[in-house]
């Protein structure tokens, strides 16, 4: 099918982005940076294109729907969001080095994308609800930003240990300033902290309409309010307690820490520790 | 670059009685309303989820058993921990999470409010110092006439200023986005009517499940988790479930056509499937599962000898079923192949005052039936097995206090997040010299890289005014 051909194309666009990035912070190099841009605005034309082709071909199966309801397609749009908020991060911050943290979480996803099923598989019963893909998209987009934080983050803790130690060639003097990665950090749980609201309340609406509970504490709700509470514990934390820098930075780590957990940990892991989540 | 420590300007901090030692009243208050308590409270509350979602919850004892040495189990089954969300330690991590933000929301709302509506309209020289966006400059006339002009450009390139006139100075003050303010409240509220919610809907509300076989009703349903059953207060008659597939053969939709009868009428009627329920009078009816009834019922149709039909019966087997005028029938064996002549039922009828009579009806054969020559004959038409629809059942009049407050909260949290207060002042003073002296200042309480440059389209428009 050709989307699965044009998603295969996006993970070597993103492969080579973050190849590319990598190489430039390495090679101290802009020029290979700037291709590394433009390789990740192709791969979002492209990953753009591969969703709506997908949507498409669903339709003409007879099955019709929007791409977000199974394993791998919300692996595929959570690496599409993470490519378009990068592009955002990039644009607005005017830095490019970014990109060599935060793409290879994209790359990785996308990895792990196609060594999944990726035939379009008709929705059973309790799937085909407008409350589901409303929960996958908001959800999905929170967790893009969280992946987004948690990259600045990464920087941070290396900038932050050069800092200190007066190192300012290397790789960390093409970092942006611990300032403005800690004013990353913090703007891109601002974005993802609603959505990821949003999305628990629209799961539970889902749960309600599909079976008359819109909470009863199965390990994947517990987690989605796990990771809520982490990143509800960063701002108030920053807010009131002025909370900053490494400590901070650490929280949104953890942060991510736990949305992998939620979205792949409780599958694979707990399933296997009990029949449940499978 | 901008300041990035969120310094709410405006906001007082938290009283603590400077002079005398605190009375112990204090202290506790100190104690609930302090964000550090909350910090504390939210770590703890998601590091003990964290064991309920390892350690599997509401399993029967027995199963616990297996995995758990005896002094293990005795011991969290003492801490509840195999039903952790719902024990008393848990509840009170809940409670005191509650507590904490209602009584620092009781300490700040009154001083925000304050800050709002008695905002520093005046720029003198200690707001100024902690303004990172601020200009100056000098200008010949009089200070009135400034501050007409200023006012108008104010207005036009952000908001309406308010003028205070002091001293011989004149202060210009203008505001947008102050809802912003607001949001961390309606995001706090909202988490207090979620409990609330949640807490009305355990209350009065029930959780059950039934199965009803198609053509048959129920009245009670018996309750989650306990012996008790719940009266509806009417009746839900499942008159048949369907299942569709897709072309693979993967389900594509289960249905179940139901009826909701009271006072002997039919009220209304759905067809519901999943994700698409039934509500009747508060309670919910939602497409669970559904199965096959264990017994089957022989269709049996029964007509006078000239061919007029009577009825037709569905037997189920054993049970007695009445024939008007005829006597009682019941079928009581089925053979799949009988003697050879495929599938038959044997019956037994008892006619008042009679010794009861037992013959084999044969499949699609009432011809054979006739030759009893007896003033009824039977079709047998064959076994029906019958399928009954599970329905998850609830009364919850807490979710729609639940859904407002999750509304408030996605709102709430947008307006602190993406809306920002925006402030912006300008000092008139004659100096010295005999200029009128002019500063402009602003701040915003978030995105200050956007108000910057915000800030700067003021700055441009407001200096542009000619005399
Ligand atoms: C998980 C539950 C909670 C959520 C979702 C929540 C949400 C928020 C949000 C969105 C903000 C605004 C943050 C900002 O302006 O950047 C905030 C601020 C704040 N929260 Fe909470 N909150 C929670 C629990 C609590 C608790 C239990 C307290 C108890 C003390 C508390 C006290 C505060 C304070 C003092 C502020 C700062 C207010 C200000 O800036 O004037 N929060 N909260």
């Amino acid at each position: 099918m050709s989307n699965v051909i044009l998603f295969n194309l996006t993970t070597v666009l993103f492969g080579a982005a973050s190849a590319l990035y990598v190489s430039a912070l390495y090679a101290k190099n802009e020029k290979i940076a700037v291709f590394g841009s433009r390789t990740c605005l192709l791969a979002a034309f492209v990953s753009t294109a591969a969703l709506g082709v997908r949507w498409y071909e669903s339709y003409r199966m007879g099955i019709g729907r929007i791409p977000v309801t199974n394993l791998y397609e919300s692996l595929v749009f959570f690496a599409w969001s993470v490519n378009l908020f990068y592009l955002v991060v990039e644009r607005k911050y005017a830095n490019r080095t970014f990109g060599a943290f935060v793409m290879p979480i994209a790359f990785f996803t996308m990895l792990f994308a196609i060594k999944n099923d990726s035939s379009i598989e008709p929705l059973v019963p309790a799937l085909q609800s407008y409350w589901l893909h409303a929960h996958v998209i908001t959800c999905f987009v929170g967790y893009a930003a969280f992946a987004v934080s948690s990259g600045a983050a990464l920087m941070y803790l290396l900038k932050s240990k050069q800092e200190a130690a007066k190192i300012n060639d290397g790789i960390a003097g093409l970092l942006p300033s611990c300032k403005t990665l800690d004013d990353l950090i913090y703007r891109a749980i601002i974005w993802g902290f609603p959505f990821l609201t949003a999305g628990i309340v629209t799961g539970a609406a889902w749960a309600n309409y599909a079976w008359g509970t819109y909470w009863s504490w199965d390990p994947k709700e517990t987690w989605s309010l796990i990771v809520w509470l982490v990143y509800a514990t960063y701002l108030h934390a920053r807010i009131t307690r002025g909370w900053h820098g490494r400590r901070a930075a650490i929280l949104s780590i953890a942060g991510f820490a736990a949305t992998v957990f939620c979205y792949l940990g409780v599958n694979l892991v707990l399933s296997g520790l009990h029949s449940y989540g499978s | 670059m901008e300041a990035v420590s969120e310094v709410r300007t405006g906001q007082v901090p938290p009283v603590v009685p400077a002079k005398h030692t605190p009375s112990p009243m204090d202290r506790w208050w100190n104690f609930f309303i302090s964000v550090k308590l909350a910090i504390v409270t939210l770590i703890v509350l998601a590091a003990t989820s964290i064991l309920g979602t390892i350690i599997e919850q509401n399993l029967p004892p027995a199963k616990y058993h297996q995995i758990y040495e005896d002094w293990a189990f005795a011991l969290m089954n003492r801490i509840n921990l195999f039903d952790m969300y719902h024990s008393w330690w848990f509840l009170a991590l809940l409670v005191l999470f509650t507590v904490n933000l209602t009584c620092c929301t009781i300490d700040r709302f009154p001083k925000m409010l304050k800050t709002v509506r008695n905002p520093r309209t005046k720029l003198d020289g200690s707001l100024e110092k902690t303004l990172s966006l601020s200009d100056r400059w000098k200008k010949k006339g009089t200070i009135s006439d400034w501050a007409a002009k200023y006012s108008w450009a104010l207005s036009a390139a952000f908001a309406r200023p308010k003028v205070t006139e002091e001293g011989g100075e004149v202060h210009l003050y203008a505001e947008t986005g102050v809802a912003s303010r607001f949001g961390v409240y309606v995001t706090h509220l909202s988490i207090v009517i979620i409990f609330i919610g949640a807490i009305l809907g355990n209350v009065a509300g029930f959780k059950g499940y039934v199965n009803i076989p198609e053509g048959e009703s129920v009245s009670r349903v018996p309750v989650r988790g306990g012996s008790r059953t719940q009266d509806l207060g009417f009746t839900v008659r499942c008159n048949s479930f369907s299942l569709e597939t897709y072309p693979g053969g993967q389900p594509k939709a289960y249905m179940s056509d139901l009826s909701v009868i009271e006072g002997g009428r039919e009220v209304l009627r759905k067809t519901i499937v999943v994700n698409d329920p039934l509500q009747y009078k508060g309670i919910w009816f939602y497409q669970s599962s559904y199965g096959q009834t264990g017994g089957a019922t022989a269709q049996v149709a029964v007509s006078r000898k000239d061919g007029t039909p009577i009825g037709a019966l569905a037997l189920a087997a054993n049970e007695p079923v009445p024939v008007d005028g005829y006597g009682i029938v019941r079928g009581v064996n089925y053979e799949e192949n009988f003697q050879g002549n495929g599938p038959a039922l044997q019956v037994v009828v008892e006619k008042p005052g009679k010794p009861a009579e037992n013959f084999w009806l044969f499949q699609g054969r009432a011809d054979l039936d006739r030759q009893r020559n007896d003033s009824v004959v039977f079709s047998f038409g064959g076994l029906a097995s019958k399928r009954f629809t599970g329905l998850q059942v609830a009364r919850d009049p807490g979710v729609n206090v639940v859904w407002l407050g999750c509304a408030l909260m996605v709102i709430g949290i947008s307006m602190a997040f993406f809306l920002s207060h925006q402030r912006v002042w300008i000092r008139l003073a004659r100096r010295q010299d005999g200029r009128v002296e002019v500063v402009l200042a602003g701040s915003a309480s978030r995105n200050r890289i956007a108000f910057e440059k915000k800030f700067e389209k003021i700055q441009t428009s407001v200096k542009a005014v000619e005399k």
